[in-house]
């Protein structure tokens, strides 16, 4: 246990001191180019942090990616690489302005009944390849990657015909009603309660993980096949309910951005952040409680990047690319550090090593 | 070999250990001050209890994991063993204690990654099965160069392992516990093989629990306890209870078990069964067998002779093409793994990183799966995580698995003792069938004696048991009744007596004779 703990230190340390030869690297000799280098810095670096507004826009970027950041941890765990996250939140927020839009809603239930709408529908995402696994032996990645797409055509389709506001310039739905919109948490930022949900959800999910048999025997069914099938647990009913949970989280982390954030639906391509939940989930070694602290730190280099770019004026493009080494070095380092993958490596070079002899 | 090299090898040994220690990072102290050499062309034994540090040893020579303090020493000469390619360019070859074959490939693919004959860009497939085929025959190891390795029996696959091993021009071969699933006729076989190849000049160096085996094959012997060094001898100056005296600091005792006087109601019965599967590990024929309660019945047979189709339809792995199987007067040709636990199966299995746990998961959590539903470990849904820890000491204690902490990953444990850790899960349900195949492989003389005792104590609890086991001795010991397997058919059942020695069992073995 104590071994753990310093073990866990280490990895810490090791992962700020990449973060700091990055910066150093890529930060400043681009700020030094600047006819302002310190504050590039500073706005950079401590922007984030410097007001309650601030540090409320890096709460309200770090939401979505938690949530799908734990969908990605929940569906991992269980031994398959499904990428349904990614449709699966975009569904989930067509779904549940489609709700909010199309169905008589009660007044004081409209935010949860279009949720559960949402997660509910999204989840589909997820489950498809999922089952397509374990019935028919189909690649969960090619599957889960195929019907991404195919959903974001159905779902462009859907809004075309169905939810289109005519009188509105572009490709958006109507205007979603206001009673079916997340409680704001924080003045001049879109921090909404969906935050709130996003905590209790990761605190959940680890408790389920780590402290209850069913997370015990998922992880089991994950990392060991073999010994599941020795102790004769329904290995193929556990995955299939990783995929359900990691869909609805991800369908109802969807359905959240939409309804907390935007007074209509407008995506008209993948939104991306079940792909940013990948990365956090690496980032977090498929721990639950070590989720939030990933999606704040992506959050915080988010935010960051923002502030670069209003108050320095540097170009978006610049700033992103800045966001993106950053985020790159981290994960590499991450990814070196995943367990999975670790154990991948170690079996490799041993392989390498013993037919090199 | 130029001349004057074969005559600098005769004085400077071939390896030297000067002053090893090894602290893995978790703060297991596996080896500390080891010093000794190995003659070179001389084949060498490492005995030692498990979790001595005799694994730890080899990895460092092989490169795998760096020394915490001291050196290896290769013909004299100082060598840095973390250097990329270091095993390849010293002419070092390693069988791992647990596999490292990837079972998505196949036999000629696993023994040419790394090495593959080319023609322009392209592997040469026929070329390597050629070769590969050749390899096989020239080593006397027969294996299919086309079969699916993950698809093969334990020893088949233990087969692969070393001819990958050879399959360099390996002048120094490490053979981490080669032995533990190959049968006595395999053994002696391999033996042979291992001493031409000394005599062509190779070093060797021969990890097993089994003092016999020592003796047969190696000229020195060098032993470990707790991480440091207890001795280096010749063999022919020492003898065995010496051998054991430096491997325990105590003598054990080996006898053979008394037996039940009365053996109580048939518990297991199989009438006619058969499975239909191409695999010959896998497959059996019309095979009739009772067990009783409280009583052990012995597998014999050569590894790949429907040892693992038997254990798999006793399980739930797998269903019978045909045939009836009763538990306890209850029908179970048709019930899953899950059904035969639930009506009181336990099973000890013999690949024991691949089924019998997960290795990436902690201790604790190895020692409770299977658990479900009790009251003791959980509060609804909730483990109780006190309760376990409570448990899982217990257990520790009483199987005394060598650890470093109840939150460590199982594969921080040696070989023997994540064995120990297994069978102390499975026992603890208290089975009114078990069935234990290869219990004791890897496990060091002591540790094997008390896994006997707690099968014994099973047998006497009332608990029918089929013991599946390549070690003849460790059959002939614990048996009530020994069953001897050949092509998947039932050749011969014998009760078990002082008149009944590996010699009688042999020509069962090998096809050669039936009485059943
Ligand atoms: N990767 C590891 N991390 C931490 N501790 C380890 C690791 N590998 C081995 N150990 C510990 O080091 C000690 C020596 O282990 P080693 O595997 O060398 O024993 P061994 O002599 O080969 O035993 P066996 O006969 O059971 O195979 C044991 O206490 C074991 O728990
Ligand atoms: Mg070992």
């Amino acid at each position: 246990m104590k071994g753990n703990l310093l073990a866990g230190l280490v990895q810490l340390l090791v992962t700020l001191a990449v973060v700091a030869a990055v910066i150093l690297v890529v930060l400043v000799p681009f700020a030094l180019s600047q006819p302002q280098p310190a504050a590039v810095l500073t706005s950079f670096l401590l922007g984030p942090l410097d007001s309650v507004r601030h540090l409320g826009n890096v709460a309200e970027v770090a939401t979505p990616i938690a949530f799908t950041g734990l969908a990605a941890t929940v569906i991992f765990r269980s031994g398959l690489f499904n990428l349904g996250i990614e449709g699966g939140f975009f569904l989930g927020g067509l779904a549940a302005t489609a709700a909010a839009l199309l169905l008589p809603l009660p007044h004081v239930a409209a935010p949860f009944l279009a949720i559960v709408v949402g997660a509910t529908v999204g989840s589909l995402a997820c489950i498809v390849p999922g089952y397509l696994r374990i019935r028919h032996d189909a690649s969960e990645m090619v599957t889960s990657l195929v019907l991404n797409f195919a959903i974001l055509f159905a779902g462009v389709f859907v809004l075309n015909y169905f939810l289109r506001d005519p009188a509105a310039g572009t490709l958006m739905s109507y205007r979603i009603p206001a009673d079916a919109r997340l409680e704001r948490l924080l003045p001049s930022t879109r921090l909404n309660s969906g935050a709130i949900i996003a905590v209790l959800a990761c605190l959940g999910a680890g408790i389920w993980l780590f402290k209850t048999r069913a997370g015990l025997n998922l992880r089991i069914v994950g990392s060991s096949p073999g010994f599941a099938t020795h102790l004769g647990l329904p290995s193929s009913r556990i995955v299939m309910m990783a995929q359900v949970a990691g869909g609805l989280i991800a369908g109802m982390a969807g359905a959240i951005e939409v309804l907390g954030l935007y007074p209509r639906f407008s995506w008209t391509h993948l939104p991306g952040l079940g792909w940013t939940g990948i990365i956090v989930a690496i980032l977090a070694r498929e721990n639950p409680f070590l989720i939030l602290p990933a999606a704040l730190f992506l959050g915080y280099l988010q935010v960051g990047g923002n502030i670069l770019a209003q108050e320095v004026g540097i170009p978006v493009e610049v700033v992103g690319l800045i966001t993106a080494a950053i985020m790159l070095a981290v994960t590499a380092n991450a990814i070196f550090q995943h367990p999975a993958l670790l154990r991948l490596i170690r079996t490799i070079r041993q392989r390498g090593e013993a037919s090199a002899s | 070999m130029s001349d004057d090299r074969a005559k600098t090898l005769d004085v400077v040994p071939a390896v030297a250990f000067n002053g090893i220690a090894k602290t893995y990072p978790n703060g297991t102290v596996a080896l500390s001050d080891v010093s000794f050499a190995i003659r070179a062309g001389s084949i060498h034994a490492v005995c030692g209890e498990n979790g001595a540090g005799k694994s730890t040893l080899m990895k460092i020579l092989f490169g795998l994991t760096e020394p915490t303090a001291g050196e290896v020493l290769l013909d004299g000469k100082p060598v840095s063993t973390g250097a990329a390619g270091f095993a390849g360019q010293h002419g070092l070859g390693m069988v791992h204690q647990h596999f490292s074959l990837i079972p998505t490939l196949t036999v000629t693919e696993n023994i040419i990654l790394g090495h593959e004959p080319r023609r322009g860009l392209l592997i040469d497939r026929a070329e390597a099965r050629r070769w590969v085929v050749a390899l096989s025959r020239e080593y006397e190891l027969a294996v299919d160069p086309d079969a699916l390795t993950g698809r093969l029996s334990v020893a088949a696959q233990q087969k692969v392992e070393i001819l990958k091993a050879l399959s360099r021009d390996t002048r120094i071969l490490i053979l981490d516990e080669p032995t533990a699933v190959l049968s006595p006729p395999e053994i002696e076989e391999l033996f042979n093989r291992l001493r031409g190849l000394s005599a062509r000049g190779m070093t060797i160096i021969f990890i097993s629990h089994k003092l016999n085996e020592v003796r047969a094959l190696a000229e020195s012997v060098t032993v470990l306890r707790g991480g440091r060094l207890t001795g280096t001898s010749r063999l022919a100056d020492i003898p065995d209870d010496a051998i054991m005296q430096m491997v325990m600091g105590r003598a054990v005792e080996v006898t053979r078990r008394v037996p039940a006087k009365v053996a109580g109601d048939v518990a297991v019965v199989l009438d006619g069964v058969s499975t239909a599967v191409r695999d010959p590990a896998d497959r059996i024929q019309d095979i009739s067998l009772k067990i009783h309660a409280g009583e052990i019945v012995g597998i014999a047979g050569v590894e790949g002779s429907g040892q693992r189709g038997l254990v798999s339809v006793l399980s739930g792995m797998m269903n019978p093409a045909s045939g009836r199987i009763a538990f306890n007067g209850r029908d179970m040709a048709r019930v899953d793994a899950l059904g035969w636990r639930r009506a009181g199966l336990a099973n000890l299995p013999a690949d024991r990183f691949g089924q019998g746990g997960a290795p990436a998961l902690s201790l604790a959590e190895n020692a409770i799966a299977g658990t479900d539903g009790d009251p003791e470990l959980q509060r609804g849904p909730l483990l109780r995580g006190a309760a376990i820890t409570a448990r899982v000491r217990k257990m520790i204690a009483d199987y005394s698995v060598r650890n470093s902490g109840i939150g460590e990953r199982l594969d921080s444990l040696s070989g023997g003792n994540a064995q120990k850790l297994i069978a102390a899960r499975e026992l603890a349900t208290r089975p009114r069938f078990l069935i234990a195949d290869q219990p004791t492989r890897g496990i060091d003389v002591a540790a094997a004696a008390f896994l006997h005792k707690r099968l014994d104590e099973a047998a006497r609890g009332g608990a029918a048991i089929l013991l599946v086991t390549a070690d003849l001795d460790e059959l002939l010991r614990l048996a009530d009744r020994v069953v001897v397997l050949f092509a998947g058919r039932i050749v011969a059942d014998l009760r078990n007596g002082p008149e009944l020695d590996p010699a009688r069992l042999g020509p069962f073995m090998l096809g050669l004779e039936t009485a059943s």
